[in-house]
């Protein structure tokens, strides 16, 4: 181990690790502090019971950068990832519904359900890929600086509006006029079938504190669409999303990130405005001219920075920073799979209950009052299916998102109330695949304390923060700071706190390394 | 046969007959129909009961564009603003917040919830008032056609582009976030005070089916800032006589310059003739040629009840079939044999002057819209109430009162129920709301007008009983509305225009969608003429 560092990344979540791997690439000193045991952050396999392991934060990886899963070579690191095809399986009350990769072999479902949803389902898919392909260069670029934009990134600009004008006319307008409507508006512009349409407003809703009458979430329907990762498309990682964590550290050490796990940043110590390392909680200082906080924005800003270094405008930015998660995670280990009904043959290894649009805005309606959903929506997943590994033989693991579970409660608190949310989750899936409750050998139920607790996620925001269009692009995560830097000389944001947000991308790490590069260079030369 | 008149205007509404006498003044032979026996569409006042004169629908000024009131001199036909200046929001438990427009009287009453707020208060409404002046010169120009490459369209681009580098910084980002965020969340990082939150919030929400909740919202309240009367921002009017007096002033200006006004006309079809309009035929059979239709009817009633769907390219039915325009409120009226004396605040004062609002908490605001949202009326509606009589005595006979209310929600659309049947209730359920806070109001109401959406489409011809001709949302507004392509007044019918709250800047008794349809239908007569 070196004994200094260039850069010292706080938090080793996927984030974290892809940024220092890229860092150490270009050959910096890179250390990598992990409060928890592993690295991983949310995106972490752990056991459920013995012998049972499921992924705790994160279920999909489908929308990890491929210039990431590349360019750190992760195939050979043993990254496999496990497709899934019904991508999702959409269970209503008395009906089911396949979104499969294919999709005519989706329209051919479709066709029994409403054949006019299955002739316009293609055209949808190919709209949103013909958005998201205009907008996918946007993932992995830093946000312009909006007060003076170089000329390099008016050039950026300029090519993403072209590229936007090349869809054509119509489609541009499309384009321009689609992302600030309610899922719900633009959908039912498509569709008539409700099952349908809840499934697909779902993807525009997880993670996020808004219904699907909320203007700005047609938005949110876009990023499944990117060509980048549509190739892959929904799926697991073989060994669970652990596995994810472990390909990236090795890639990590390999390029010589030095990894310390169970050591736990108290501060982020800094002078004169310019950052100059961190003190761990175990007294011990560790310095180095760059820092890059992979933990939240609110986390750092409010907790490990001094707030002698912040501008008090900065901090009110900071602190209206919407983190108010609304996610919980309930996992089940179960003695073999239920019978699914209304599914039919055999249990999806990916399943969704949103009967309906007017079913998932009630259920946002009780969180908007800082109730948990009297009926939430639960997107379901049962990865033993393709990775018998994650559970003794003939037995599975089941791991739901439950939504809306808001982190604050207007009365009452989650520790009273986090085994009634179990139940709670355990009655639906009972309700659809009956004897499901006397399947059940273990459970886990993850409030959003949970998830702030065991991540470190403010707020329990899977996120980082609300994914809106008031916090996106060059507003993420703050006005003005959008480009990775902070008020901070020298420390960083490389987290989803920054722009791209949330997800199992690594695009923030990505673009933090990059921007931490150019600046340790031009400071250097 | 040459036809009698250059252009025809469907619709006496404030907006059409603005266009009808911009058009009159540049001397085009100009002939304005009203299905109605009053003009004004919704700008109308009328003698309700003897000796009530009951401002209909829409019930203060404050947008009417100042060019127009200068081009057609409108004083001089009678148009005058008697000033707003206060409001009042009285609360259940008694306690009142009560906003005047001068600033050291505001803070003393904002301060007896907040210090901090009151503190913050006029700050927040210069950053408002300075967004909304930039805002403000938008209105009366005609959207760029984005995605146009014409070079005239990438020129208007490039003149917004320069516009918006006005702004510092700050304003940018602030602006960006007004756009996307929720009135509800962009009050809460100013003030701590719930009922002034949801006082400022609910101008966001008026005459749209959004709660304060709901993203997108915050906008509008900076649009709210950009009342000017006098050139001072933020200052809210009664039209002395009724919001007639605006339509009757412009009707009078149109007049002047030559234009004809029939009442009574209601146009059944325009008619087309190769892709190009001829004129109009009215319900009575009567067919009245013209080179030009400017249509004051909203975007639906236009394109899909007065025109064939073959006549139309079928990409802009279906954008016109889209276009969100569910009504949200409704209207009621009352002929009151007194002044209504409020428990918060008893008495006949200058509180009853101003606006006052029924909506003491966010959340009540917001749950007034969960109910909408699954097509039933508010059980608590939001009311935004006036009693213009105060200030102008003209209104009702001496000692007695009119008070109009703006209630908001009433979706169009019920789950359960049509209108007609549930009217009666819907009254009832506002004379509850307000009796809460005036007790004895059933005891001073002499008569009662209740509006509903479904009565505000029989009534004014207003489709889905949008007062706004369509939702007023980012997706329908500026070079989106009514339709993307379709923002700057022409239409595909040639010779057809939209000159109403359906085009860009939208609804409110603003003029500007009329005064900037005139323009552009001057624009292209020389074209018309070839």
């Amino acid at each position: 181990m070196p004994d200094s560092f260039d850069v010292v990344i706080v938090g080793g979540g996927h984030n974290g690790l892809v940024a220092a791997t890229y860092l150490a690439k270009a050959r910096r000193r890179v250390l990598v502090l992990e409060r928890r045991p592993f690295v991983g952050g949310a995106a972490v396999t752990e056991d459920l019971a013995p012998g049972f392991r499921v992924p705790t934060g994160a279920d999909d990886a489908g929308l990890l950068r491929p210039e990431v899963v590349d360019d750190l070579n992760l195939a050979a690191r043993g990254l496999r990832f496990l497709p899934l095809d019904p991508e999702v399986t959409a269970v209503g009350d008395h009906a089911a519904i396949r979104i499969w990769r294919d999709v005519w072999r989706t329209q051919a479902d479709l066709m029994a359900k409403s054949p006019r949803d299955a002739e316009a389902y293609p055209r949808f898919a190919e709209l949103m890929t013909a958005f998201a392909t205009a907008l996918d260069p946007l993932v992995t670029m830093t946000p312009p600086n909006v007060a003076e934009p170089s000329l390099r990134e008016q050039m950026a600009l300029f090519r993403r509006a072209l590229a936007v004008r090349r869809l054509g006319k119509a489609t541009m307008q499309q384009m321009l006029r689609v992302p600030p409507m309610p899922v719900r508006d633009f959908l039912n512009e498509w569709f008539e079938t409700e099952l349908l349409k809840a499934s697909l407003a779902v993807d525009a809703l997880v993670g996020t504190f808004q219904g699907p009458f909320s203007p700005g979430t047609a938005f949110g329907l876009i990023p499944r669409f990117s060509p980048a990762v549509r190739g892959r498309g929904r799926c697991f990682v073989k060994g669970g999303m652990g596995s994810l964590a472990n390909a990236l550290a090795s890639a990590a050490k390999d390029a010589g990130v030095t990894i310390r796990t169970g050591a736990e940043v108290r501060r982020i110590t800094s002078r004169d405005g310019r950052v100059t390392g961190v003190d761990l909680a175990n007294g011990e200082r560790i310095e180095a001219p760059t820092v890059a906080s992979n933990a939240d924005p609110k986390r750092t800003f409010l907790h490990l920075v001094d707030p002698e270094e912040l501008s008090p405008e900065f901090l009110v930015r900071v602190r209206n920073f919407q983190t108010t998660g609304v996610v919980a995670k309930v996992s089940f280990a179960l003695d073999h799979l239920p019978k699914f009904p209304v599914v039919g043959d055999g249990m999806p290894a990916h399943f969704r209950i949103c009967p309906s649009l007017e079913y998932l805005e009630r259920a946002y309606d009780d969180a908007k009052y800082g109730q948990a959903s009297h009926a939430p929506f639960l997107e379901a997943f049962v990865p033993s299916i393709l990775d018998p590994e994650l559970a003794p033989s003939g037995k599975h693991v089941l791991s739901c998102v439950v939504q809306y579970a808001p982190y604050d409660l207007a009365s009452g608190n989650w520790d009273k109330d986090r085994e009634k949310l179990g139940d709670q989750v355990a009655g639906m899936l009972e309700e659809h695949m009956p004897g499901f409750e006397r399947l059940v050998l273990a459970r886990q139920v993850l409030t959003p304390r949970d998830l702030e607790d065991r991540f470190g996620l403010t707020g329990g925001h899977i996120y980082h923060g609300e994914m809106t269009l008031d916090q996106m692009l060059v507003l993420r995560p703050v006005p003005g700071w959008a480009q990775y830097r902070t008020p901070v000389e020298g420390l960083y944001l490389c987290g989803s706190g920054a722009h791209p947000g949330g997800g199992v991308t690594g695009a923030p790490g990505y673009n933090a390394a990059r921007q931490i590069l150019a600046d340790t260079t031009r400071r250097a030369g | 046969m040459p036809a009698r008149y250059d252009a025809i205007v469907i619709g006496g509404g404030h907006n059409g007959l603005t266009t009808a006498a911009y058009l009159a003044r540049a001397r085009k032979r100009v002939l304005v129909l009203e299905r109605r026996h009053v003009l004004g569409g919704a700008a109308v006042t009328e003698e309700v009961f003897p000796g009530f004169k009951f401002t209909v629908c829409s019930y203060v000024c404050s947008l009417l564009r100042p060019q127009v009131i200068r081009d057609l001199e409108l004083p001089s036909h009678g148009f005058e603003v008697i000033p707003q200046e206060s409001s009042f929001t009285p609360l259940p438990d008694g306690r009142y917040l009560y906003r005047h427009g001068h600033e050291e009287d505001a803070f003393q009453e904002i301060a007896k919830f907040s210090r901090r707020d009151a503190e913050t208060y006029p700050r927040f409404g210069r950053l408002m008032a300075r967004l909304a002046k930039f805002i403000a010169p938008t209105l009366t120009m005609t959207p760029p056609d984005v995605g146009s490459l014409n070079p005239a369209e990438l020129r208007k681009l490039l003149a917004l582009n320069k516009q918006v580098k006005t702004l510092t910084e700050d304003e940018l980002y602030t602006f960006a976030r007004l756009m996307t965020m929720s009135a509800a969340d962009y009050l809460d990082e100013w003030f701590e005070t719930d009922v002034l939150k949801a006082g400022l919030c609910s101008s966001g929400i008026i005459g749209t089916l959004l709660g304060p909740r709901s993203p997108g919202t915050a906008y509008v309240l900076m649009h709210h800032y950009m009342g000017e009367i006098d050139g001072a921002y933020r200052s809210w009017g009664y039209v002395r006589g009724g919001m007639g007096m605006v339509s009757e002033s412009i009707a009078s200006a149109a007049r002047s310059y030559g234009a004809e006004i029939r009442v009574n006309a209601e146009v059944r079809q325009i008619l087309v003739r190769d892709g190009r309009t001829v004129g109009v035929e009215l319900a009575s059979g009567e067919r009245i040629e013209a080179k030009v239709v400017a249509s004051g009817a909203d975007p639906k009633r236009t394109f899909l009840k007065f025109l064939e769907r073959s006549d139309l390219p079928a990409d802009f039915v279906r954008g016109i079939e889209n276009f969100k325009i569910e009504g949200s409120s409704g209207k009621a009226n009352f002929a009151l044999s007194e002044a209504p004396s409020f428990s918060a605040l008893p008495g006949n004062g200058p509180q009853l002057q101003g606006a006052i609002s029924i909506g003491p908490s966010v959340d009540y605001i917001e749950k007034a819209y969960d109910d909408a949202k699954y097509g039933d009326f508010s059980h608590r509606p939001f009311i935004d109430m006036c009693i213009p009589s105060t200030l102008d005595p003209t209104l009702a006979p001496p000692g007695k009162h009119i008070m109009s209310c703006f209630i908001q929600y009433a979706p169009y659309t019920l789950r359960n129920g049509r209108w007609p049947d549930r009217r009666e209730a819907f009254a009832e359920t506002v004379i509850d709301t307000i009796e809460e806070y005036v007790p004895n109001l059933r005891d001073i109401i002499l008569h009662q007008q209740v509006l509903s959406p479904w009565d505000l489409e029989q009534m004014i011809g207003l489709t889905g009983g949008n007062i706004f001709h369509g939702e007023l949302t980012p997706n329908q507004l500026f070079f989106l509305r009514p339709v993307p392509g379709w923002a700057q007044y022409r239409t595909p019918i040639k010779g057809l225009y939209l000159c109403a709250s359906g085009a860009h800047p939208g609804g409110g008794v603003m003029g500007a969608p009329g005064y900037n349809a005139a323009r552009e239908i001057l624009k292209d007569w020389s074209l018309l003429r070839m």
